[in-house]
């Protein structure tokens, strides 16, 4: 029992797989079509819980044995892959900061799938969004669980994969898939940060691992600047810090549990704990912490401004929940990390209650919050800046999305009008010759193919129906002599005894 | 030219606001859900023509679908019998006129109806033919054959003339039922709706937000046109997208919105005839928005101070409208072009129009639609030859004559395999045969198709709730002396408690009334900042009675006031500044995290003992408090809505008590105890609250009215005041009151410590058994809700529904009225020992005591409306959740404390949310009153309201004789017409029988344990 208890750590994977486990049931239920109708949602709930519960319940354990003894720490579980330079494994982080987050998380995952079951009964997308959650909840526990970057960047990608799924959760209305779409590709801003980062940790520190790159102090202050700009990027796009902010806002489309757990609570703190996470790499480089504050005050700035206009309640709420993110921006940059780290637990903590009871707005408040100071009130242009949120979706709309479009559109077309002409589609042939018309091809393969046929059956042509007199009929005709010869010769006696004696000779 | 021509276009705008309060939704602000006809502005129109001519304006679909009525063909909910008997209902001519050789007009319909008018589109037909046995399928072939040599001879015509006399036909569609915007989309695919939603929704919200945002337009005292246009001409987003010059145009706007409406109009449509028709159109784009923006011009009172004009939005619209539809058409066309020049355009150039058109049509085949958009979005970005349009349209006009073939020929073979024709018949079927076949089947229009399809849906249960009068009939029996008369509300929900209670104590007799209880008055709680109306929505009270702490309690109510005020101002500060506030925001957040995940951790896990503790540790901390009421008035003073007379003079309760009394026919044979039980709703995290609350009481909780009925009935003087009048109430009797929660099956008490101690052993009793009765009535609501325990014990299902209403995850805390379906109105002997599945509104009169007819008038006055109003916005919401509904609650969103959005930019939904109407079957309502027919048509005749009502089918009106089982059915055509038919009933010991394991609506069945 002790030492069944003392290797609990090395279980950890459980964790965030308990969740796939259950998102890989569901879907080929949902596959399979077994799970229709109102009988099959239980089900669907109850796997979801249960994988959640258990990743709760692990938590717990492990959190119990790093109090009674110390945090386990770094674990390497598993080779990944790698080459001579470098590696990356399957790592995991048992710290104080993983384990808090990672068993608050846990709490809040379980608490809000167990919510959702009632309040999504009988939704046409009541499994998928079950998929969408437990796979969120995978991979938020393997960004908080993580011990190496590469493997916190599967889990930073899942999170994004599953927002964008549950944004676009009603998916018949425009403004959803939309936004939807608007969400994943500003964020995908953040992860080029990532990559870079995790590309240049590969090449100048030869791996990956969380406790490898706070010894970073050995490559040189620019490199370093380098290497932590990346993940900066990285986490204020995740975080929605400026100038990444506008995603977040465009974000409440989907049910009001998963605004609750992705934009309220959880998803949206994730920034936070990578920056949490990097800390001994941070302090080595003032000015990126310098521009940290900056860009947390800034975000405070305009999302206060932006939270005294909103008229409806889930943005109301989106906007105060990034004030007090860039708070924890501005704390960290300012090397209050402890106090952040406490600020960002509790302010999971209430947000997620305060998100998933938006709809008593009308119960728990009774009169119009006080407005702001005088000189702020009547000023009309910062009024219209913060209730066109500083036009920063139409700017990120205008320098992301539009781009984007552009870029898959041009690609669309060059496939269109080069690839699929090369490639060839079925039942597009044109004939190629004017006078053989059955023989119909498309795209460089089929012409290829009409070519190759093209020139058999000119051989066959030549040699076989062109009939008598042709130079291949002569020569077959002189060759079929002189195989009847050898034939004839073969058949005698000697010619056979002479044979069968090569043969031995050539066995022995 | 009419009179309304001739007058300044000012008062004309007017009018036309004025006329549009009869099409917008009108919804008030969402605390005071009150439920009404969806379409109560065309209420003066008969049913079927006010949905016709809904659906034309809004493009809403105002029946179920027929595939929907066909499902319930097949699972029995409609027979053949109802189909045939609705043909006849509605008035078909020359039913039994033969069509082609042995099959009548009839026959043809029937097989219509069951085939269906839907034809597979180009894709579906083509896969059917591919992977099924269309192919070989003789009859489909043989029409197609017929059907595909019929046409070309018909259309000779040129597709280029084909095209331009739609597009022609399209135009002429502009103002009338659509906008340029619907045009533009229909050629371009894009929505310039989206974009003005956009971008008015942030500033409409802003201008009506009645207390989340802090900050208001600095504008806003200026009214809504001045306010916007004070942010827009600040506003960068007219340079990002791309509309450098919307900048100055609203910066040279004239300051009056007349006066940009006046100019901005002329330039959307030339004609002046079609302005109103117009601006209609557009108010109707965003409904939702503008229903509530002339909700709030028209109840300035119910605002915060904030002007409302209508003219202030039409300009902003118009305008918008204007500015971003001239920017479309520059992209559509490639250079600007004047609206008006728009048809001329696309008149020179049919095959662009044909390729566009053709887009949206269903009959374009797969390949042609991928060409085809492909072609519209290159469009889109670059020129595009006018060549490369002939070419594409070229190929898509065979497939447009091709497709109608194909229609028809799929229609005319479902039609006669219904007919059961043989491959015989079908060879000997001539030309006209065939065409006069078909000219019978599509006779009748898709609108009369549904109509129809509704009343043989209505029919069948009618057929069914007839039976149960008729067998009830020679049951009824009162008992002479009962142990307690119980007044409930009529809604339907109590039929389930008063069958239960009258299962439990065969000696009770229930009553059931509208729930205000005849006392419209303004009620002022004692934790109430302001006071409320509980009375209908269409009443305005003069009264006021306000609730206080008893006698010599002064100092601990003001204590319990201060804790109380304190304990709320601590918890709106932690909503409102975690939220707001820059410094003790965060503080805040802090000091209630713990609390608030402790909270959610329990409120999820167990949601009914966290709510009672939190109840509990609410009151100890305000503390208890013993009240009474402010009830009488010591004379009669002016009053005003505004400024109410405090309390109820004697005269005025005796009025009060004499007319309800009289009203429901309890004037001889008191019980020892009458309990008024009122009713409300309790639920949380349900922004639609209010709409499972009292009707009657304007969607607020009838226990108040109640209990001052019981108040007032108690006090000797107006005890006197009725013996004067003739109505002897002996002392021997005792009013009690109380309040049902619908939501959880509890009820609460009132002033029981006021009860003579000769009532206590009787009170005791009708305590316990209308405890029992709601445990019961909740064992049987939890039949139709999937995550309730299948087949609970009575106490184990009160648990339940004590979890569910204090579950904040619980979208469905109750389902409301859904399937409320029939009102009775009579005295409850004709409706006690059946089971009416809680889809009855059950009003108590006493035909005998009644013989000039004037209370059944007013009760008919006054519930009429109200179970319309309730039946037809279930109806509504029903058969189109997402026009006339409010669409699924998951994504809703609070806005400004008077809506809900789906998400954070969409139109202001109204209506019904679907989670309330998901099981309902949407029926109009059947009114069956106990009096003879002559009463009723003298009523009728001289009652324009009920004439609206009835005459034009908003509700069907039926009589059931005082005296013998006969039932006679109003028909506004036809006049009185007798039913007959089979009155054999299933028959059970209890409710609980019937209903047990099943969980779909039920048909009437004789309870034989509910009457004694």
């Amino acid at each position: 029992m002790i030492p069944l208890l003392a290797n609990l750590p090395e279980w950890i994977w459980l964790v965030p797989v308990l969740p796939l486990v259950a998102v890989v049931i569901n879907a080929a239920r949902v596959l399979l079509g077994t799970a229709t109708g109102d009988a099959a949602e239980p089900l669907t709930a109850r796997l979801s819980s249960l994988a959640a519960f258990g990743g709760l319940a692990l938590m717990l354990a492990i959190d119990a044995l790093a109090l009674i003894d110390a945090p386990p720490g770094h674990l390497r579980l598993a080779h990944w892959f790698g080459n001579g330079n470098w590696e990356a494994t399957f790592s995991f982080m048992l710290d104080p900061l993983s384990l808090t987050l990672g068993t608050l998380t846990a709490l809040i995952g379980w608490l809000v799938i167990r919510f959702s079951a009632n309040y999504l009964h009988r939704e046409a997308g009541f499994h998928r969004f079950f998929i969408g959650l437990s796979f969120f909840l995978a991979g938020i526990q393997i960004v908080l669980l993580a011990g190496n970057g590469l493997l916190a960047f599967v889990g930073w990608e899942m999170c994004g994969v599953s927002s964008f799924l549950l944004i676009g959760y009603a998916w018949h209305r425009p403004v959803a898939t939309g936004n939807a779409l608007f969400a994943f590709i500003t964020n995908r801003g953040g992860d080029a940060g990532f990559l870079l980062a995790l590309g240049l940790a590969a090449t100048w520190l030869g791996g990956f691992e969380w406790t490898l790159l706070s010894k970073a102090s050995q490559i040189s202050v620019v490199n370093d600047r380098l290497l932590v700009v990346g993940f900066v990027i990285a986490a204020l796009a995740k975080s929605a810090q400026l100038p990444f902010s506008a995603w977040i806002t465009k974000a409440l489309e989907g049910p009001t549990p998963s605004s609750a757990i992705f934009y309220g609570a959880v998803m949206v703190h994730a920034g936070v704990y990578l920056m949490l996470r990097l800390e001994p790499l941070l302090v080595q480089v003032p000015d990126v912490m310098f521009g940290l504050v900056v860009a947390g005050a800034l975000t405070a700035i305009y999302a206060w401004l932006c939270g005294l206009v909103q008229t409806d309640v889930k943005s109301a709420l989106i906007f105060a929940t990034l004030f007090q993110v860039s708070l924890m921006f501005v704390a960290i940059g300012l090397g209050w990390t402890t106090l952040a780290l406490v600020h960002l637990c509790l302010h999971a903590g209430w947000r997620v209650w305060q998100f998933l009871i938006a709809p008593s707005w009308l119960v728990v408040t009774r009169e119009r919050p006080p407005p702001p100071p005088a000189w702020l009130r009547n000023n009309q242009l910062l009024y219209t800046a913060a209730l066109q949120r500083f036009w920063l979706d139409k700017l990120a709309d205008t320098l992301f999305v539009q781009p984007t479009a552009s870029f898959s559109r041009d690609a669309h077309a060059f496939e269109e009008h080069f690839i699929d002409h090369a490639i060839g589609q079925p039942g597009q042939g044109k004939a190629v010759h004017a006078d053989r018309p059955l023989v119909v091809a498309d795209g460089l393969p089929g012409r290829l193919l009409a070519w190759a046929s093209d020139v058999l059956q000119r051989i066959e042509y030549r040699l076989l129906l062109r009939g008598k007199g042709g130079t291949a009929e002569k020569l077959m005709h002189r060759a079929g002599a002189y195989l009847r010869t050898l034939e004839n010769l073969l058949e005698q006696p000697r010619y056979l005894m002479m044979a069968v004696m090569a043969t031995f000779v050539v066995i022995l | 030219m009419n009179a309304e021509d001739d007058l300044p276009i000012g008062e004309r705008l007017a009018h036309w606001v004025e006329h549009l309060t009869h099409v917008l939704p009108a919804q008030a602000p969402i605390r005071d859900f009150v439920h009404h006809n969806t379409l109560h502005g065309f209420q003066q129109l008969p049913f079927a023509e006010a949905l016709s001519a809904a659906s034309a304006l809004t493009g809403a679909t105002a029946w179920w679908p027929e595939a929907k009525f066909r499902e319930c063909l097949a699972s029995g909910r409609i027979c053949a019998d109802d189909l045939n008997a609705a043909l006849d209902d509605f008035g078909v001519a020359d039913l039994d006129a033969p069509v082609i050789r042995a099959l009548s007009r009839r026959d043809v319909l029937l097989a219509s109806l069951l085939a269906g008018n839907d034809a597979p589109d180009a894709s579906r037909l083509d896969w059917l033919r591919r992977e099924t046995a269309l192919a070989d399928d003789f009859i489909f072939g043989h029409f197609f054959r017929l059907t595909v040599a019929m046409p070309a001879a018909a259309d000779a015509q040129p597709w280029q003339a084909l095209a331009q006399a739609r597009w022609a036909e399209l135009c002429g569609r502009v103002g009338k039922a659509w906008t340029w915007r619907s045009l533009l989309e229909h050629l371009s695919g894009e929505d310039v709706l989206e974009r003005v939603r956009s971008i008015l929704q942030r500033h409409l919200a802003a201008h009506l937000d009645l207390g989340v945002a802090a900050w208001r337009n600095p504008a806003q005292r200026l009214g809504f046109f001045a306010a916007w246009r004070a942010s827009a001409g600040f506003d960068l987003a007219w340079e990002m997208d791309e509309l450098p010059n919307v900048r100055d145009e609203i910066l040279h706007l004239p300051d009056s919105p007349l006066d940009v409406l006046l100019e901005e109009l002329p330039r959307l449509v030339a004609d002046e005839s079609l302005w109103p028709g117009y601006l209609q159109r557009l108010s109707l784009e965003l409904p939702g928005w503008s229903g509530m923006f002339l909700w709030r011009e028209r109840h300035p009172g119910r605002g915060d101070g904030t002007p409302v004009a209508m003219l202030d939005y039409l300009a902003v619209r118009v305008l918008l409208e204007r500015l971003l539809s001239d920017d479309l058409l520059r992209r559509l066309t490639g250079g600007p072009l004047p609206l008006a020049d728009l048809p001329e355009h696309y008149a020179a150039r049919p095959e662009e129009f044909l390729v566009r058109d053709a887009l949206h049509q269903a009959w374009l085949p797969e390949e042609l639609q991928g060409r085809a958009a492909g072609l519209v979005d290159q469009a889109r970005h670059e020129h595009v030859d006018a060549e490369d349009w002939r070419h594409l349209a070229a190929a898509i006009a065979p497939a447009m004559l091709g497709a109608q073939a194909a229609n028809a020929a799929w229609q005319l073979a479902s039609l006669s395999r219904q007919l059961g024709l043989t491959p015989v018949d079908l060879e000997t079927l001539s030309g006209e045969e065939v065409a006069a076949l078909q000219a019978c089947a599509g006779s009748l229009r898709a609108e009369q198709r549904s109509q129809i399809w509704l009343l043989a849906y209505e029919r069948h249960y009618r057929q069914q709730l007839f039976a149960a009068l008729t067998a009830n009939h020679s049951r009824q029996a009162a008992p002479a002396t009962p142990s307690a008369q119980v007044v409930m509300c009529m809604d339907d929900r109590e039929e389930g408690t008063r069958r239960h209670l009258e299962e439990i104590a065969p000696d009770i007799v229930t009553y059931g009334a509208v729930g205000f209880f005849g006392v419209p008055i303004y009620w002022q709680g004692v934790d109430d900042a302001g006071k409320t109306a509980l009375c209908p929505v269409v009443v305005r009270p003069t009264q006021l009675v306000c609730e206080q702490g008893v006698a010599g309690a002064e100092i601990e109510q003001e204590q319990r006031a201060a804790r109380r005020e304190r304990r709320l101002h601590w918890r709106e500060r932690f909503y409102q500044a975690t939220r707001r506030r820059a410094v003790a925001g965060p503080i805040l957040t802090a000091l209630g995290s713990l609390p608030a995940l402790a909270a959610l951790t329990a409120a999820t896990l167990a949601p009914g003992w966290f709510a009672e503790t939190a109840r509990r540790w609410r009151e100890q901390y305000d503390g208890r408090l013993a009240t009474r009421l402010v009830l009488t008035a010591e004379r009669k003073i002016e009053a005003t809505p505004e400024q109410p007379q405090l309390g109820l003079t004697d005269s005025e309760q005796i009025k009060y008590v004499e007319e309800f009394l009289r009203m429901i026919g309890l004037t001889a044979h008191f019980a020892p105890l009458i309990l008024m039980l009122g009713h409300g709703s309790g639920s949380s995290n349900n922004p639609h609250l209010s709409a499972y609350d009292c009707g009657a009481c304007s969607g607020k909780h009838g226990g108040p009215n109640a209990r001052i009925f019981a108040a007032m009935a108690n006090r000797p003087e107006v005890r006197a005041g009725l013996a004067q009048r003739g109505l002897l109430i002996p002392e021997s009797t005792w009013f009690v009151a109380a309040e049902h929660n619908t939501c959880d099956d509890g009820v609460e008490w009132y002033d029981l410590d006021t009860v003579p101690e000769r009532f206590h052993a009787a009170l005791d009793t009708l305590l316990a058994q209308v405890g029992e009765a709601c445990r019961a009535h909740a064992a049987e609501r939890c039949r139709r809700l999937a995550s309730a325990p299948v087949r609970p014990t009575p106490w184990k299902a009160r648990q339940h529904m004590l979890g569910r209403a204090s579950d904040i995850s619980q979208a469905r805390p109750e389902l409301g009225h859904a399937n409320n379906a029939a009102a009775f109105i009579g005295r409850r002997e004709m409706s006690r020992g059946l089971f009416l599945d809680r889809r009855v509104f059950l009003i108590s009169y006493d035909p005998t005591g009644d013989d000039d007819g004037a209370i059944v008038e007013d009760i008919l006055l006054a519930a009429g409306p109200v179970g319309a109003g309730i039946a037809l916005e279930y109806y509504f919401s029903t058969v189109d959740n997402e026009r006339f509904g409010c669409g699924s609650k998951i994504t809703h969103n609070i806005t400004g404390l008077f809506g809900v959005m789906e998400g954070a930019d969409s139109d202001l939904r109204t209506g019904l949310p679907w989670q309330m109407v998901e099981i309902h079957e949407p029926m109009r309502l059947l009114v069956v009153v106990e009096q003879t027919t002559e009463r009723l048509t003298a009523i009728l005749n001289r009652q324009p309201p009920l004439q609206e009502l009835i005459n034009n089918e908003w509700i069907v009106l039926a009589a059931k004789s005082p005296s013998t089982a006969a039932i006679q059915l109003y028909c506004p055509r036809r006049g009185w017409l007798p039913w007959t038919g089979s009155s054999v009933l299933p028959q059970v010991a209890h409710s609980a029988d019937w209903f047990a394991g099943e969980s779909e609506a039920l048909a009437p069945a004789i309870i034989l344990g509910g009457v004694r």
